[in-house]
């Protein structure tokens, strides 16, 4: 190799290095569980809730979201979601994400899936899952999409997400927070209908033992629940899980390359569409 | 897991605590070409980034006699305000750098280092309590990453030591990397992500005797 040659070497990867460096995208990582990125990608579910609230959903008009799930490490179907929601559904409000948005629970991770979801017309919310909670997820999924339990009132209905997965709290008891949850359903804030999302189902061995049958009672005495939604599964199911009258959807992972669309009225009424991609 | 660790910071605070009682050079005790007890590393380095901590020192090795071979075990830190925790990061690299250009009298260039590393995180939260999860049940580690990364490295040669006629050298490098984690991102998803997605940097100095 000249010296003219290993030189161009050089020079080349110093340049590529520096483009990076100035790049604003935080290549100097300092771990993997760095979890600084850009504010853009700071607090979105606040973010997208802030978007979806500017427009209240007109008087007469029908409630009608996109559900999806489990979108972690399917950047390539991701895209491909986006492209069909955005061609297909012009009739939707939002998107619904059940969780596992990331696979290692890395912020860059999160920040590659809204490098995506952002290209939607409407806005996307979503509930941690377990994939987004391992190492240093927790704080993580914090930083980038917010709260781990939250809620929202939009269309007449009450949204509440709440972080189900149990398993990665080892079982301590207080995942899901039944305190939390059972507070949020005793207050419809004026809204006619509620909706609880999460992303481990009550029937799954990765909830906590002790609180699913405190869980699921909560949710059938609830009079105005619509259904429960979550993800995990990476199957398409719905149907009560228990005798008690409450609806489970569980969610498509994005590498099924199908989505569900939602549509509710009336006091509790639902209907889902399953589309393929 | 914990062997390792343990072994990589004994190892890198052996190699610093050599270094510090070693004697300053008089040029009586060492022969010129022999200058090193085995274990008295070759290098020290202080680095930001590459995935190895916001500040990672270390020591290291010339593991042939050409010294295009080294090894480096670094520890590194990251603030919990960045981190979500307060991480300590033990990492071991070995690199190569085939070629060396003379640019000046005082200035060498390593157009390329080619390299291949291996961390072990320590502090994260979730940390895989014995029991918490059935074998398998995530086929990845939190805490345990290796990657590939390439770099060049431009040195400044200062005036010799006296025992062993050397010059004095003190450079600065740069490191692209990526890992594990990050390349089976992009393997599955060559349309979804670029290859800048996956990459991350480091800067550092070196300084050899």
């Amino acid at each position: 190799m000249s010296l003219k040659n290993t030189l161009r070497v050089g020079l080349r990867l110093g340049w590529c290095a520096a483009l990076l460096a100035t790049a604003g995208c935080n290549i100097i990582e300092f771990s993997p569980n760095d979890h600084r990125v850009p504010d853009e990608f700071t607090d979105l579910n606040q973010k997208n809730l802030t978007r979806l609230l500017a427009k209240p959903l007109p008087a007469g008009d029908t409630l009608r979201f996109v559900f999806t799930g489990d979108s972690q490490r399917f950047y390539d179907q991701a895209e491909d979601l986006v492209k069909a929601i955005n061609e297909r559904e012009k009739n939707v409000q939002f998107v619904l994400v059940a969780g596992d948005i990331s696979d290692f629970s890395l912020a860059r991770e999160m920040k590659w899936v809204d490098q995506q979801l952002r290209k939607l017309n409407v806005p996307y919310l979503t509930v941690v899952g377990n994939h987004d909670l391992n190492g240093n997820g927790r704080p993580t999924f914090e930083h980038i999409y917010g709260a781990l339990d939250y809620s929202f009132v939009y269309g007449d209905t009450k949204f509440i997400l709440i972080d189900t997965n149990s398993r990665e709290y080892n079982f301590n008891g207080q995942i899901p927070d039944m305190g939390w949850l059972n507070a949020q359903l005793a207050n419809t804030e004026g809204a006619r209908r509620q909706i609880v999302m999460m992303h481990v189902p009550p029937d799954n061995e990765d909830f906590d033992p002790a609180l699913v049958s405190p869980f699921a009672n909560s949710l059938a005495r609830t009079p105005n629940l619509v259904c429960a939604m979550n993800g995990h599964n990476h199957a398409y199911r719905i149907g009560p899980l228990y005798n008690d009258g409450v609806t489970y959807v569980n969610s498509d992972a994005f590498s099924e390359k199908h989505y569900m669309v939602v549509t509710v009225w009336g006091d509790k009424q639902f209907r889902v569409k399953r589309v393929a991609f | 897991m914990k062997k390792l660790i343990l072994f990589l910071w004994l190892a890198s605070f052996a190699s610093l605590a050599a270094r510090a009682a070693t004697p300053p050079t008089s040029g009586l005790g060492l022969r010129a070409d022999n200058p090193h007890k085995w274990y008295r590393p070759t290098h020290l380095q202080l680095q930001t980034g590459g995935g190895l901590g916001m500040v990672a020192a270390g020591a290291g090795y010339d593991l042939n006699k050409k010294k295009n071979l080294e090894l480096d075990i670094l520890v590194g830190y990251v603030p919990k305000h960045y981190g979500g925790s307060t991480l300590t990061l033990a990492s071991a690299k070995v690199m190569y750098s085939p070629w060396r250009v003379p640019i000046s009298e005082k200035l060498e260039l390593l157009p390329l280092t080619a390299g291949l590393y291996f961390s072990y995180t320590h502090g994260t939260i979730n940390d895989e309590l014995p029991g918490q999860y059935s074998k398998d049940y995530y086929w990845f580690s939190t805490d345990t990453r290796y990657g590939p990364m390439l770099g060049s490295r431009l040195t400044f040669l200062g005036p010799p030591i006296a025992a062993t006629g050397q010059p004095r050298k003190i450079s600065a490098y740069y490191e692209l990397g990526s890992n594990d984690l990050y390349i089976v991102s992009y393997a599955g998803n060559t349309k979804g992500l670029s290859i800048g997605d996956i990459l991350t940097l480091a800067l550092g100095v070196k300084v050899d005797f």
